[in-house]
């Protein structure tokens, strides 16, 4: 027995020999070699800015499919495209909510973590960061309400699994300190250079930006709180916004190689991909550009084939109504947009010149002492006419054109909160989201709501109020919490009918 | 050489006497070598001579006849014949492992060709963990043999798939999912809650990879195969189904779901070279379950389409008027009748066949032994331009040299599967298209205007529908391409070394390498992607295993046996894929990723090690009482922080056993038992997770966006700061009992099976800025009761008939998910493209339960309806377990002469499924429950059921309990005297057929195996590829 003992003990020597020597690298072995452990804050503000420009999916429900068809810049028959006649679709709903937490948000929280821990970039760097970051959250907000927002985006560095849903109040007045700080952190110093997509890292621009961002946030609230709007659009405006076209906000995408580098409503309606074939430009909107003989007419629209006028496609019109209308009785009579416009390497628009423009014109006219009126219109009016340069420079319009259109078209002191509301509308074309917004709180313009059997049971022939959260969030306790708070129930066909905080 | 007589009694005595206490296997070697030595050497006066067979009248290699009270005796030859010189009036015994013994006098009897009747295995040997062969009386647990020859008959493209309904316990369940899928195979029930349910697959002692490639969800993709799909089941001897975790706790933690054993065929010794040939040729056809309307064709709100551009948007939609034989517009501006166009389901699907020839050589003498084998599996699919071939090379040899012994076992396989089916969602998915058509629509007239299948004049797809992301089928059976080609080598080399006797060392290299070359292709024209897109890939898997082992087998006395084992083992796993995405063809069709205009690349790497070391030690007592204890350690990689901080990275599970007959003990029990086994076994095993999952790491896409790179979190997970192994206990308690020489038994066993700690990511509020958490969560236990009734009614010289019968019962419950505090918590697992209708773990109830949208009610019960009459939906509930709790296989056995007859019966109840198929055929008005009230009011009709379609999914949930006559074989041997005529050793014709009928289902339009995954998750339906009977011939011949 002795023996066999030795025996077996020379083997488990042997075998823990072998495998401690072949155990090199065995605890290397889990790092993931095609992974970074830290990153350059440079390479993640890129990536981030990427990600709230979106990709195809949240562009093409959130965006198009329901925000583009809601204010009638786009109209369709296509059943799927919701938005048109307010019917509930729960994804097509909550998709930007679905993809801007995990996408930009994850990155934005993940970015500045790192900047405030010093452990890389600068104190302009976090600035910048801290404007983008309200631009993101202030898209959620608008579209959804109260949304996780203090504690959103920090389950990596702080564990927070299910943050708390915070009052769009809160949120609002959050986000205007977060600009007014943001602005104040910018110095010449740093920064993300060409890094940065929007101004290759120029300071002054980011400042301007910032603070346009605070008029249009602070301008949200006039109609719920007009006292701290006032306020704010002073400050903002005394801060310094957006002076001519090259402060534009936007990001200039690319046709690939990846979904991430191309403009996600590119991805959508670019024809030469033939992807989505039902929007048509709405009659609304062609209508308006028509009656007053706006020289951006050509450029947005294109005529179809079968007729020899451009021709707006009424929104509400489905199956059996649209072969007894008597503009058009096919998808195929009615204006596509250009297809200049919309190629997966078009500009992305977050802000213009021209909203902070209007904005102003706005302020004017509510006597929140911002200057003239008129002449913030006329400048925005030639700042929208001047904006699809960025697309193309053919597509520019010719100032004598811009000269008569004025002239045609005077701004009218007594309409004046309409006509600012039209241009304003007019101009955030395809930046769906903001048109979507700004006409809540306006109601201009005084767009015609569908009815059709498809909204009885979700807002009854009124324009949506807001999107819809999405279901997954049903039954986690801060969710329940939040919808209680605005007077919501669990039926989700029916969220959309309820206006957000500021929507008074 | 010369013998003195008596010398040679003794060497014979002393040989039986030593032999009395080793395992069997060791007993039947040594009688061999007596009956060799000891048979010329005895006087007789007359000569026996004839051939032995089994009853399905193969012949029986081996048997031992001896001369009662002599050591007379010798054994049977590779055809069965023997031949003995005997004494006059001698009695003759003639004894053969796993058939009843035989005894008679010499003078009594005219013949001497015996049949031997399948008798109590007493003394059976099975396979257990680590390839050991040992007794099946001793083992503590239960496992399940199964030879490998019924399966190659009756035969199924992906082995794992023929083992439905033939083990208690195991639950087979084939996807819909086409010709190259997967399988899905789950033994006790599922129990981890992100990981894998599948057993591990050991080949010839070594473990494979069985890793599935790639499945359908919810918005749609191919089911790319799994590990088991290119296994050639000619090439099988047996199968060893290792059930509960004491069988398989040698295999660590990769053997929590249980392990499939599978043994190749040796050669062995005899004359020459023995050549086998198979050629098997199976027909496949839909088991059409599909009853949708055929009075109401396409349009809309009752109406007829008026015009071309209408028919094109109601293409898809069956909401037209009665149909009535008047010409009216289809999508191409054609009219056409507007009447029934017949059954475009038989219409579009193909008879599928499957054609398998193999051609094996074996050979050997006492010392060493080879087969080798070719195989070449040529498969077309049901679906057009779709098809498997794969071909098979394997080899087995072995030789012993003195105290060495060596051999080799591997297979190189090359399996090149066409077309792989879309499934689910519409996009490239034919199935989807083919169900959805408007009975008055021809599907034959979606080919297309030219040669090109589903192609228009501009050879881009010929649109029949407004919706583009529904495809012509044509187009996406001829046009797509969702291609593989696997060269796959797998095998292993073993060396065996006998230090002293009873003590071996041995070690064993095994290795799984494949190559995966994939392409998938959406091609140019194609109306939701106009310029195409185009996807190459190379997969490269291997997984090597070193393993030592040392035994040592020893009787301490006449009472007491040792089988002590010990050994460590290390696993290597790397995979890499190397992929090229391409969009945007510049030269229209040509579908080459040069020329795409967009570009980029995927790469994804992953490696992990476990390191291991184990031991078992078995006491036997008396030859009545055996204990097994074993233990092993892993150590794994992936929970190994990589910054090498200390980590829960190792894990020691132990394993106890107790097996005691009864019937041997002196209890008096009465003779007609011959077994009476009791048995008991605790055993627990851990598992690991994936690499990667201890820190967060940040991507980096070195393409970037106009020069500048770019980098982001991109794992979807928060990392777990700490993990430690899970971990899986099972408590076994069984008892096997064997009653008239066999021809009576009963196997029970009961378990109870709980696993916690499972390493997942659980979902999180995804405002958090990540879908989920990775964490050591939950609790899931499985409870059942396993019943294996064999029973012989009949037993004759002509005729016999066996009847087996296994059923089992699995109560599954998940205990607790994410907090154990918590109640009522749910985990999302699949989500149905209708997007109404989930599989989910919800606290307290089975795994996978399939969840949906309710009817709101009144306090009556009754439908509640708003006012404008339409239904609407309330809240989610669960309504059962996508898995079936109950399984119930009934096979039997016939044998008369040179005919066999066998069928299977398998039968699971308890399980349901949502049928999305009905949701589309109710959206679209072609289920019949949509016809009513139609004439009256079309439109309030149609608004009705397209509210409840994609609002309601209680209106589409199925019970899925079947029962379908699985297979048959009817076999004929030709005879003896057909034979001597013809230069074969035996030939053997049959007719095989699986899934002829199905003899009771409960689902309406679909078949109740219709899921188009095989992973975690069961029991959604859309638009996979319709399941088939297959029936057809097998012919083998020896030469």
């Amino acid at each position: 027995m002795k023996t066999y003992i030795k025996h077996i003990g020379i083997f488990i020597v042997l075998m823990l020999v072998v495998q401690t020597s072949c155990d090199d690298g065995f605890s290397e072995l889990n790092t993931d070699p095609q992974s970074a452990t830290a990153i350059n804050p440079n390479f993640q503000f890129t990536w981030v800015q990427l990600r709230t420009s979106g990709g195809r999916y949240e562009n093409w429900r959130a965006a198009l499919i329901y925000s583009s068809t809601m204010i009638q810049h786009f109209a369709t028959n296509c059943t799927y495209w919701n938005g048109d006649k307010y019917s509930y679709n729960g994804g097509y709903n909550s998709s930007l909510f679905d993809r801007a937490y995990t996408e930009s948000v994850r990155d934005m929280q993940d970015l500045i973590f790192t900047l405030e821990s010093g452990a890389a970039g600068d104190q302009t760097m976090l600035g910048i960061a801290r404007i983008w970051r309200v631009l993101i959250f202030s898209r959620i907000t608008d579209l959804y309400g109260d949304i996780p927002y203090s504690e959103a985006g920090k389950a990596l560095k702080e564990g927070i699994d299910f943050p708390k849903y915070d009052r769009q109040e809160d949120i609002y007045m959050d986000m205007l300190k977060e600009l007014e700080e943001g602005v104040a952190q910018i110095t010449n110093d740093g920064g993300f250079g060409n890094a940065d997509l929007l101004y290759n890292g120029d300071p002054e621009k980011w400042k301007r930006f910032g603070n346009s961002l605070m008029l249009r946030l602070a301008m949200r609230l006039s109609e719920v709180d007009p006292g701290t709007a006032q306020a704010w659009v002073a400050k903002a405006i005394s801060g310094g916004v957006m002076n001519s076209n090259g402060d534009d906000a936007f990001i200039q995408h690319s046709d690939g190689p990846d979904g991430w580098n191309r403009n996600g409503i590119g991805e959508v309606l670019d024809n030469t991909l033939g992807t989505d074939d039902c929007p048509r430009m709405s009659k609304t909107m062609i209508d308006w550009l028509v009656d007053n003989g706006d020289p951006r007419l050509d450029v947005v629209a294109v005529i179809p084939d079968s007729v020899s006028t451009h021709n707006g496609m009424p929104n509400g019109l489905d199956e059996i109504t649209l072969p007894l209308n008597p503009t058009g009785t096919s998808r195929g009579h009615f204006d596509r947009i250009n297809n200049d416009l919309v190629r997966m390497s078009s500009p992305m628009m977050f802000m213009t010149y021209a909203e902070a423009e209007f904005l102003k014109a706005e302020a004017a006219v509510r006597g929140w002492g911002a200057g003239n009126a008129e002449e913030h219109y006329n400048a925005g009016v030639r700042a929208a006419m001047h904006l699809y340069a960025h697309w193309d420079a053919s597509f520019d319009i010719p100032d004598g054109d811009i000269d008569s259109y004025l002239a045609n078209n005077p701004f009218d002191s007594g309409n004046a909160m309409s006509q600012i509301g039209w241009q304003y509308w007019m101009v955030t074309l395809l930046n769906e989201y903001e048109a979507y917004s700004n006409y809540r709180r306006t109601g201009v313009p005084e767009l015609v709501p569908v009815m059709h059997e498809d909204n009885e049971n979700t807002t009854n022939g009124q324009i949506p109020s807001r999107l819809a959260y999405p279901t997954s969030e049903l039954g986690f306790e801060q969710f329940d919490a939040a919808l209680s708070q605005q007077g919501m129930g669990n039926d989700p066909t029916v969220w959309m009918a309820v206006p957000v905080w500021w929507d008074k | 050489m010369r013998y003195n007589n008596s010398d040679i009694m003794l060497f014979c005595k002393s040989l039986v006497k030593t032999n009395q206490l080793t395992t069997s296997m060791k007993k039947q070697t040594i009688l061999l070598l007596m009956g060799i030595l000891c048979s010329a050497s005895l006087l007789a006066q007359r000569t026996i001579e004839g051939t032995i067979t089994s009853p399905e009248g193969d012949p029986l290699i081996g048997v031992n006849i001896i001369e009662k009270g002599s050591t007379n005796g010798t054994i049977s030859d590779i055809d069965g014949n023997y031949s003995l010189r005997v004494s006059d009036g001698a009695i003759i015994t003639m004894s053969y492992t796993g058939y009843e013994d035989i005894e008679f006098n010499v003078n009594e009897v005219s013949t001497f060709s015996i049949t031997m009747s399948e008798g109590a295995l007493l003394d059976e040997v099975v396979v257990t963990a680590l390839g050991i062969e040992r007794k099946s009386k001793a083992l503590p647990y239960s496992v399940t043999q199964l030879e490998g020859r019924d399966m190659a008959v009756a035969k199924e493209i992906n082995v794992g798939n023929a083992l439905a309904g033939k083990v208690a316990g195991v639950n087979v369940s084939k996807p819909s999912t086409g010709p190259g899928g997967s399988t899905n195979i789950v033994i006790r029930g599922n129990g981890n809650i992100a990981s894998s349910n599948q057993p591990l697959v050991v080949l010839d002692g070594v473990p494979i990879n069985t890793d599935n490639l790639g499945s359908a969800g919810m918005w749609g993709g191919q089911d790319w195969g799994d590990g088991l799909s290119s296994v050639n089941a000619d090439d099988i001897e047996s199968y060893s189904i290792l059930k509960g975790n004491t069988a398989a706790a040698l295999y660590g933690s990769r053997a929590d779901n249980g392990v499939i054993l599978i043994t190749t065929k040796k050669g062995t010794k005899r004359k020459g070279i023995g050549i086998s040939f198979n050629s098997n040729i199976q027909y496949e056809s839909i088991l059409n379950n599909n009853d949708f309307q055929n009075t109401y064709g396409h349009g809309n709100n009752g109406l007829k389409p008026a015009d071309a551009a209408t028919a094109l948007q109601f293409g898809l939609s069956s909401w037209g008027a009665q149909l009535d034989g008047s010409m009216v517009p289809q999508f191409d501006g054609e009219p056409r009748s507007y009447s029934d166009q017949g059954d475009n389901i038989s219409k579009y699907y193909e008879t599928g066949r499957t054609f398998t020839n193999s051609l094996a050589f074996t050979g050997g003498d006492e010392n060493y032994n080879f087969r080798f084998s070719v195989t070449n599996l040529d498969n077309k699919g049901i679906n057009p331009n779709s098809g498997v071939n794969r071909k098979t090379f394997s080899t087995n040899t072995s030789g012993t040299f003195g105290k060495w012994r060596a051999s080799v076992a591997g297979s190189f396989v090359n399996d090149d599967t066409k077309n792989r089916p879309n499934l689910s969602d519409s996009p490239g998915n034919a199935n989807y298209t083919v169900f959805s058509l408007p009975p008055s629509i021809d599907v034959t007239t979606l080919r297309g205007t030219n040669d090109k299948q589903g192609a228009g004049d501009d050879q881009r797809e010929y649109q029949f529908n407004d919706n583009v992301f529904v495809t012509n089928p044509y187009w996406a059976a001829y046009q797509f391409e969702n291609n593989n080609v696997k060269d796959r080598l797998f095998g292993n080399i073993t060396i065996g070394y006998e230090i002293l006797e009873g003590l071996t060392l041995q070690g064993k290299v095994g290795m799984d390498r494949f190559n995966e070359r994939r392409r998938s292709l959406t091609p140019y024209g194609t109306a939701f992607n106009q310029n195409g897109g185009l996807y190459e890939a190379n997969n490269t898997v291997r997984e090597i295993n070193l393993e030592t082992t040392l035994r040592y087998l020893k009787n301490v006395n006449e009472n007491i046996g040792l089988d002590i084992l010990v050994g460590g083992n290390q696993q290597k796993n790397r995979g890499e894929i190397i992929g090229i995405n391409g969009n945007t063809f510049n030269v229209p069709f040509l579908h080459s990723i040069r020329n795409a205009a967009n570009q980029s690349t995927d790469y994804q790497y992953n490696a992990r090690q476990i390191n291991s070391v184990f031991g078992q030690v078995e006491v036997s007592l008396m030859n009545q009482l055996y204990i097994t204890a074993t233990g092993r350690n892993d150590w794994f990689s992936a929970l190994t922080k990589p910054n090498g901080e200390t980590s829960n990275n190792s894990i020691f599970y132990p394993s106890i056993g107790l097996s005691y007959d009864l019937a041997g003990a002196s209890l008096g029990l009465p003779d007609f038992i011959d077994l009476g086994k009791v048995r008991a076994a605790y055993a627990q095993v851990g598992g690991s997770t994936d690499p990667y999952n201890l820190s967060l790491t940040y991507g980096i896409f070195g393409q970037g966006h106009l020069n500048n790179p770019l980098g982001g979190v991109t794992s979807n997970s928060v990392p777990a700061d700490d993990l430690k192994p899970s971990t899986n206990t099972e408590f076994e308690f069984g008892f096997d009992v064997r009653l008239f020489k066999g021809r009576a038994n009963l196997d029970l066993a009961v378990y109870d099976r709980t696993t916690e700690d499972a390493i997942l990511p659980a979902a999180i509020s995804s405002t958090s800025g990540f879908g989920t958490r990775v964490v050591n969560v939950g609790e899931v236990t499985n409870k059942g009761v396993e019943v294996l009734l064999n029973f012989t009614p009949i037993r004759s010289k002509d005729l016999n008939w066996d009847v087996s019968l296994n059923y089992s019962h699995n109560s599954n419950k998940v205990v607790s998910l994410l907090t154990p505090e918590a109640d009522g918590e749910r985990l999302r697992q699949q989500e149905s493209r209708t997007r109404n209708a989930f599989i989910e773990l919800v606290e307290g109830e089975a795994y996978s339960q399939v969840v949906g949208v309710v009817y709101q009610r009144n306090e009556d019960g009754s439908i509640f309806l708003d006012d404008n009459g339409l239904p609407a939906g309330d809240t989610l509930r669960s309504f059962g377990s996508g898995v079936h709790p109950n399984t119930i296989g009934l096979n039997n056995k016939f044998s008369y002469g040179n005919l066999t007859l066998g069928f299977l019966i398998d039968m699971k109840t308890g399980g349901v499924i949502y049928n999305a198929t009905n949701a589309y055929g109710t959206f679209r008005g072609l289920h019949k429950n949509t016809l009513e009230g139609r004439e009256g009011d079309p439109i309030g009709t149609q608004n009705y059921h397209q509210k409840v379609a994609f609002n309601i999914s209680e209106e589409f949930i199925d019970d899925a309990s079947f029962a379908k006559l699985r297979e048959i074989v009817i076999g004929y041997r030709l005879p003896a005297d057909m034979i001597n005529s013809l230069p074969f050793e035996s030939a053997t014709l049959s007719f095989a057929a699986r899934n002829l009928f199905t003899l009771w289902q409960k689902t309406d339009n679909i078949d109740p195996e219709s899921t188009y995954t095989a992973q975690n998750g069961q029991g959604l339906e859309m638009f996979g590829v319709p399941v088939t009977r297959t029936y057809g011939l097998n012919l083998n011949v020896q030469f």
